[in-house]
Order: C-alpha cells, then sequence, then structure tokens
C-alpha cells in the first residue's frame, strides 16, 4: 500500500470515531463538544504512557484508553452539562462550557507532558507511536488492526442502540425528548451514557491519530477544525453520517495532499489543512445539512425517470 | 461617620454598584502590583489590556448584539497583523528604492531593510505618524474586506454551523501565513518598521498611551453604536430573526454590517499589536490566544454590556501577569515536580469560564435596558409638546 493510503485509513479511521463522538452528543444533547480536542489528547496521551513506561504495544491499551475517555466525559456531565441542560441553556452557552472544560484538560495534560518530562526522563512534548508498531503481512500492523478495531468499536455501537431496550431508549430519546420523558425514560441516564460513549469514543479516536501523525499536547487543539468538518459534512442528523464524514475528511486530506503535490510540487504540504476544510465549506454551501441531507432516493428517482416523491 | 454610611447607602443603591466595585477591586490589585513589582509590569498590562480590549469588544459587537457564533475572531485580527507586517514596510521600501517584492520578507533581506526604514523614521515626525496612520487604515480597510468575504459563504448558516465555519477559517488565515514565505516570511517572523522609534526612551509608555487612546476611542464609538437606531436592529436580529424580518429588517445584511464593523476593529488591534511587538510570526496568532480568550473576557464581563468588556478584560489580564509574576513564590511546589506554573493560566481561563456559565451567566456587568434617550430629553420633548 503507498504511505499515504496507510497514514491516511489509520488517521481516516481515528477521524470517523471523533467526528462520530461529536455527533453523537450533538443529537443527544444539543452540545457541540469542544472538549474532544483534549479527549483525544489523552486518548493519545494514556497509550504513550503505557508504552513508555510498560512497555508492550500500543493497541493493549485501548481499553484503559477508553476507560479514562469515559470517566473525563462522565466528569463533565455531572460538573457541568447537567446542570446547564436542566437549565436549557442555549447552545453557545453549552458549547462555551465544555470549551471551559477543554482549556482545563489542556492545562492539565501540559502539565503532565511537563511531569513525565521532569520524572522519567522521557520527551512526550514530540512523539511519533508508530515506532511501537509491529510489521503484519508486509505492512504496518496499524493499518490493519485499527480499522478492524474501529468497525468492531461501531458494530458494537450500533447492535447496543439497535437491539438492547435501552439503545431503543437512547433513540427515542433523540427523536422526541418529551414524549420519551413522558413515557417514563429517565432521559438524565440517557444524557449520562452518551457522555461516557462519546468520551470513550472521543479518546480512542485520538489515540489511533497519534497512530499516524506526530502525538503533541496540542495535537487534539490542532484537529479540531477537522473533527468539526467531519461532524457538519456527516449533517450533525445521524452518529453514520458523522462517522463517514470524519472518513471522508481524513481520506481526503491524505489522498488531496499526495495528489496536489504530485502536481504542483511539495509546498501544498503546509496547506493541507485548507483542504478538508474547503471540502467542507462546498458542502455546506451546495448541501446546507451535510451529506445526510443529499436526497440520494429522490435523486436516484430523478435518473431513473420517476416523477417526484413516487420514489418514496 | 455620618457621611461614610450614607456615602456607602448611596453606592450600594446606585445602579453602577457592580461597575464600582469591580473597578475597585482592579485598582487595589493594580496598586498592589505597583508597589511589588513597579512601573513596567503595569505597563504591560495597561498593553495587553487595550489590545485585548478591542478585540473582546469587536466580538462583544458580533456576539452580544448581533448574536453570531463567533468563532474565527484570530482571522481578522490576522489580517490586521498581515497586513501592518506586509504592505506600509513594503511602499516605503519602494519609494526608498530598496527591494519591496517577495524579497522583502525574506529574513536575509528584511533584517536590512526594516532598520534603514526605521533610520528615515526616526528624523521626521510628520512621516512617522502619516506611517501609523497608514498602519491603522489598511489594517481597518483589509479587516473589513475579510470580515464581508467571510460573512459571503458564512451568513446564512445557523448557530454551531456558523461558528465552525468560522473557526475554520481563521485557522486557515493562521497556516497561510505560516506556509506563504513571500507575505511575512512563514516561519521566520518579519519585523515592522517601528513609527514610535522617534520618542527613544519614552516609546514603551507612548505606544501604550496611543493603544489606549484608541481602545478608548473604539468605546465610546460602540457606545455610540449600540445606543443607535443601528445597535436596535442588532439587537432585534439577535433577540428574533423571523420577527425582525417581518418588521422590515433585512437580517442578512444586519448581519454582514455587524461582521464587517466587528473584524474592522479587531484588524486594526491586531495592526497595532504588531506594531507594539515590532515583528510578526504568523504561528503566534493562535486561535487560543485571540479567540478563546476574548471569549473567555467577554462572558467574564457579561455578553452585550461594552463596560463589563472592559472590566473582564482588565480584571483576567492583571490575573494572568499575577500568576506569571509569582509563579515561583506561589507556586513553588509544582517547580519541584518540573511543572511550569504558567500552565496554570489555562486553568484560570476554563475555570473562569466554566464559573460564569454555572454560577454568573450574564457576567460581572449584566446587559443593561437602555433607553433611547435620556431621561432629561424625554422631559424636555414632553415639555415641548404640552
Amino acid at each position: 500500500m503507498a504511505p499515504w493510503m496507510s497514514s491516511g485509513l489509520i488517521y481516516a479511521s481515528g477521524l470517523a470515531l471523533t467526528a462520530g463522538s461529536v455527533t453523537l452528543l450533538y443529537i443527544v444533547t444539543r452540545t457541540f463538544n469542544f472538549a474532544v480536542a483534549s479527549l483525544a489528547t489523552i486518548g493519545f496521551y494514556v497509550t504513550y504512557t503505557g508504552v513508555a513506561l510498560f512497555g508492550g504495544l500500543p493497541y493493549q491499551y485501548y481499553p484503559a484508553v477508553v476507560i479514562v475517555g469515559a470517566i473525563l466525559g462522565a466528569i463533565c456531565y455531572y460538573g457541568l452539562n447537567k446542570h446547564l441542560l436542566r437549565r436549557q441553556a442555549a447552545e453557545i452557552t453549552l458549547m462555551m462550557s465544555t470549551l471551559g472544560y477543554d482549556l482545563v484538560l489542556l492545562s492539565f495534560i501540559q502539565m503532565y507532558a511537563d511531569f513525565l518530562t521532569h520524572s522519567y526522563r522521557l520527551f512526550p512534548r514530540r512523539v511519533t507511536m508508530n515506532i511501537y508498531d509491529f510489521e503484519l503481512f508486509g505492512e504496518k500492523a496499524a493499518v490493519i488492526i485499527l480499522p478492524i478495531i474501529a468497525v468492531v468499536f461501531l458494530t458494537g455501537l450500533h447492535i447496543f442502540l439497535k437491539k438492547t431496550k435501552f439503545g431503543v431508549a437512547m433513540r427515542a430519546t433523540i427523536e422526541n425528548p418529551v414524549l420519551a420523558g413522558a413515557s417514563g425514560i429517565n432521559s438524565d441516564r440517557i444524557y449520562l451514557v452518551s457522555w461516557i460513549i462519546s468520551g470513550g469514543m472521543a479518546a480512542l479516536g485520538g489515540s489511533f491519530m497519534a497512530m499516524a501523525m506526530t502525538g503533541t499536547p496540542v495535537m487534539g487543539m490542532y484537529a479540531i477544525p477537522l473533527m468539526f468538518a467531519g461532524a457538519i459534512l456527516g449533517g450533525l442528523g445521524s452518529l453514520y453520517g458523522g462517522i463517514l464524514g470524519g472518513f471522508v475528511i481524513g481520506m481526503t486530506e491524505y489522498a488531496g495532499v499526495f495528489a496536489l503535490s504530485q502536481r504542483f510540487g511539495p509546498w501544498v504540504l503546509g496547506y493541507r489543512m485548507g483542504i478538508p476544510l474547503l471540502l467542507m465549506v462546498i458542502t455546506l454551501l451546495v448541501f446546507p445539512r451535510g451529506l445526510a441531507g443529499i436526497p440520494l432516493f429522490k435523486l436516484l428517482g430523478s435518473l431513473v425517470g420517476k416523477k417526484r416523491g413516487a420514489s418514496a | 461617620m455620618i457621611t461614610v454610611n450614607s456615602l456607602g447607602n448611596k453606592l450600594k443603591n446606585s445602579i453602577y454598584f457592580r461597575e464600582i466595585l469591580i473597578s475597585a477591586i482592579i485598582i487595589a490589585l493594580l496598586l498592589f502590583l505597583f508597589i511589588r513589582s513597579g512601573l513596567p509590569i503595569i505597563l504591560t498590562i495597561f498593553i495587553e489590556f487595550a489590545v485585548f480590549a478591542i478585540i473582546t469588544m469587536s466580538l462583544n459587537l458580533e456576539v452580544g448584539y448581533t448574536g453570531i457564533s463567533q468563532f474565527g475572531r484570530v482571522a481578522a485580527v490576522i489580517v490586521g497583523a498581515f497586513a501592518v507586517g506586509s504592505i506600509p514596510g513594503r511602499l516605503m521600501a519602494m519609494l526608498m528604492g530598496l527591494p519591496y517584492g517577495v524579497e522583502y520578507a525574506s529574513d536575509t533581506v528584511n533584517f536590512t531593510v526594516v532598520p534603514q526604514i526605521n533610520e528615515l523614521l526616526v528624523n521626521s515626525w510628520l512621516l512617522s505618524l502619516g506611517f501609523l496612520l497608514m498602519c491603522v487604515i489598511l489594517a481597518g480597510v483589509f479587516g473589513a474586506a475579510i470580515g464581508w468575504l467571510i460573512s459571503r459563504p458564512a451568513i446564512r448558516l445557523k448557530e454551531a454551523y456558523l461558528g465552525i465555519s468560522l473557526l475554520a477559517f481563521g485557522d486557515f488565515f493562521m497556516w497561510v501565513g505560516h506556509n506563504w514565505k513571500g507575505l511575512v516570511g512563514g516561519s521566520v517572523p518579519v519585523y515592522v518598521p517601528d513609527p514610535f522609534r522617534i520618542f527613544a526612551v519614552d516609546r514603551f509608555t507612548v505606544i501604550v498611551l496611543f493603544i489606549f487612546v484608541v481602545a478608548f476611542l473604539v468605546y465610546l464609538y460602540l457606545n455610540k453604536l449600540t445606543k443607535s437606531p443601528f445597535g436596535r436592529n442588532l439587537r432585534m436580529v439577535r433577540d428574533n430573526d423571523v420577527s425582525a424580518a417581518a418588521a422590515g429588517i433585512n437580517v442578512v445584511r444586519v448581519r454582514t454590517q455587524s461582521l464587517v464593523i466587528g473584524s474592522a476593529l479587531a484588524a486594526i488591534a491586531g495592526g497595532l499589536y504588531v506594531i507594539y511587538t515590532g515583528t510578526v510570526a504568523a504561528i503566534g496568532f493562535t486561535r487560543l490566544t485571540f479567540t478563546f480568550w476574548p471569549w473567555a473576557f467577554m462572558m467574564l464581563g457579561g455578553i452585550g454590556s461594552n463596560i463589563g468588556m472592559l472590566l473582564g478584560v482588565f480584571l483576567l489580564t492583571i490575573l494572568r501577569t499575577m500568576i506569571v509574576i509569582f509563579r515561583s513564590q506561589w507556586f513553588g511546589f509544582l517547580l519541584n515536580v518540573g511543572i511550569d506554573p504558567l500552565w496554570l493560566e489555562f486553568t484560570l481561563m476554563g475555570a473562569v469560564i466554566i464559573i460564569v456559565i454555572l454560577f454568573l451567566p450574564h457576567g460581572l456587568v449584566p446587559e443593561r435596558v437602555e433607553p433611547m434617550l435620556s431621561a432629561n430629553r424625554v422631559r424636555k420633548i414632553m415639555a415641548r409638546r404640552q
């Protein structure tokens, strides 16, 4: 596999998880979560700490990553989001509250990096995680393992949402919170679980992304426009749209930069962030409701030649 | 004693009680810092306060009065900084017959060209003044242009979508500046000719005064603007855009105007900041410093109140500086395990945002219902009618 494709695949899986986390939280609690940035970075630092201090492969620390992310998500819900939701705060207020949480987490990450440098003589401010990887079928193992983990994780989430009673309750709350509350669903618990899931997803996504990019304390801060771009590309309406959006954004960044630098020379590499953002702006202009808003069946119907509305 | 008591009561009952109390706290902290560390620290606080006050007030115009979720304030600030960093110096170089093209921004050329321009500026106060005015005007014009340009695709979007698109634009500008070497030197900072060099030793004091005056003028202007019929339009669009449209207000136009004015002011602040530091380093204009911190200032001050912005910025700037000054005295326990207490700045900002949202949702100085005309004017008009 070409290097841009393998890195792109790893990166895009990570971005898909983080964008999915943003989308899930938005559709359940109306909160546009800035803290995804720091949660992702924390996910990376958990794997790094494990590998650097205790040895082994990065993959064996992923359960710990998910647990830490989930705990941090739950803390944010109990400390902050719960009170604001009860107060029916505006969307911007919810967004800003997570930004405050994100800044606090960021300061802790920076302090933790200082602490690692001082106490263990490590260099946690510039880390390339893929040196801890191994070879599998002539490829870096991450290329094969990470997408599989992502798919397994998302399938688990899908089954949880579609088949379990709690998942049905959750979907009901998403569809119509008032009606769900009237039929005896405890919305408090639904919100808590969605924070836990999205926290775990964000942290896992961050530790994925660190396998393809340089891990720094501001890694999440750097990538957060892309995570948001993925969520917006997916339309902020459905979880699967968000996951797909994140994946598309990640792949476009790598593929687009590769193609353009072949064509115009290596100076394009500096503007790599612009390509996915441009994609997002174009999507917003053409389909203001994102990928999920594209009327696929209508388009198909018009291709086949049926009359409008008859295809449903 | 009686007079003190009655004065206290008067203060307590005054509608400006909060403002007076916070100002008293600010003055007390400033005095404390002045006694402990001397004048230079006070001047540094003043200059940071003035720059961020302009940026925060412009943000308040867009967020507090118009209801645009502006998460890309840094874009306008960057454009102002780039305009000042790249154009006036080039013009001077062109007039003096020095290299002014793409090579102006390369570090080896820039290093020699800018001192020559400075030499010229030192000798003529008229030229210095003209140069300064040109900087401010250029920053304003480019800021307004970029505000208009950004508003084109983004203005019809709704809350979260709009905020994220603006955030993406802000980041994009920073990366352009960082990578395009011909503009402001890319990763190697480019020098800015210094119109204040003429004041020699007092340069710093004069700059502080100048930016302070600009901030005050911006405050007066925004106060007038938000009380004018245009300000009413802004608030109507913010509170309910559907009813505003029904009342005959062109919502898209009003929001665009607000974005243009806000961006122009923020760009002027960016330009002044660059003149003060003397260099333009694109990587220094991060989303954190120039978007998120103004948001924190604004939330502390009280969204939708101009005087609140000034107080919020002042208070937080002082607290931030105190962390920097007293980091070894107060936070020695962190230094012992190798942690730099400077990171506490982030903790402070985050904690301020969280505490304000949870316990002070309207900020230190909540937005007031302001009458269009003063009571005296109304009385006079009534008297004339009778």
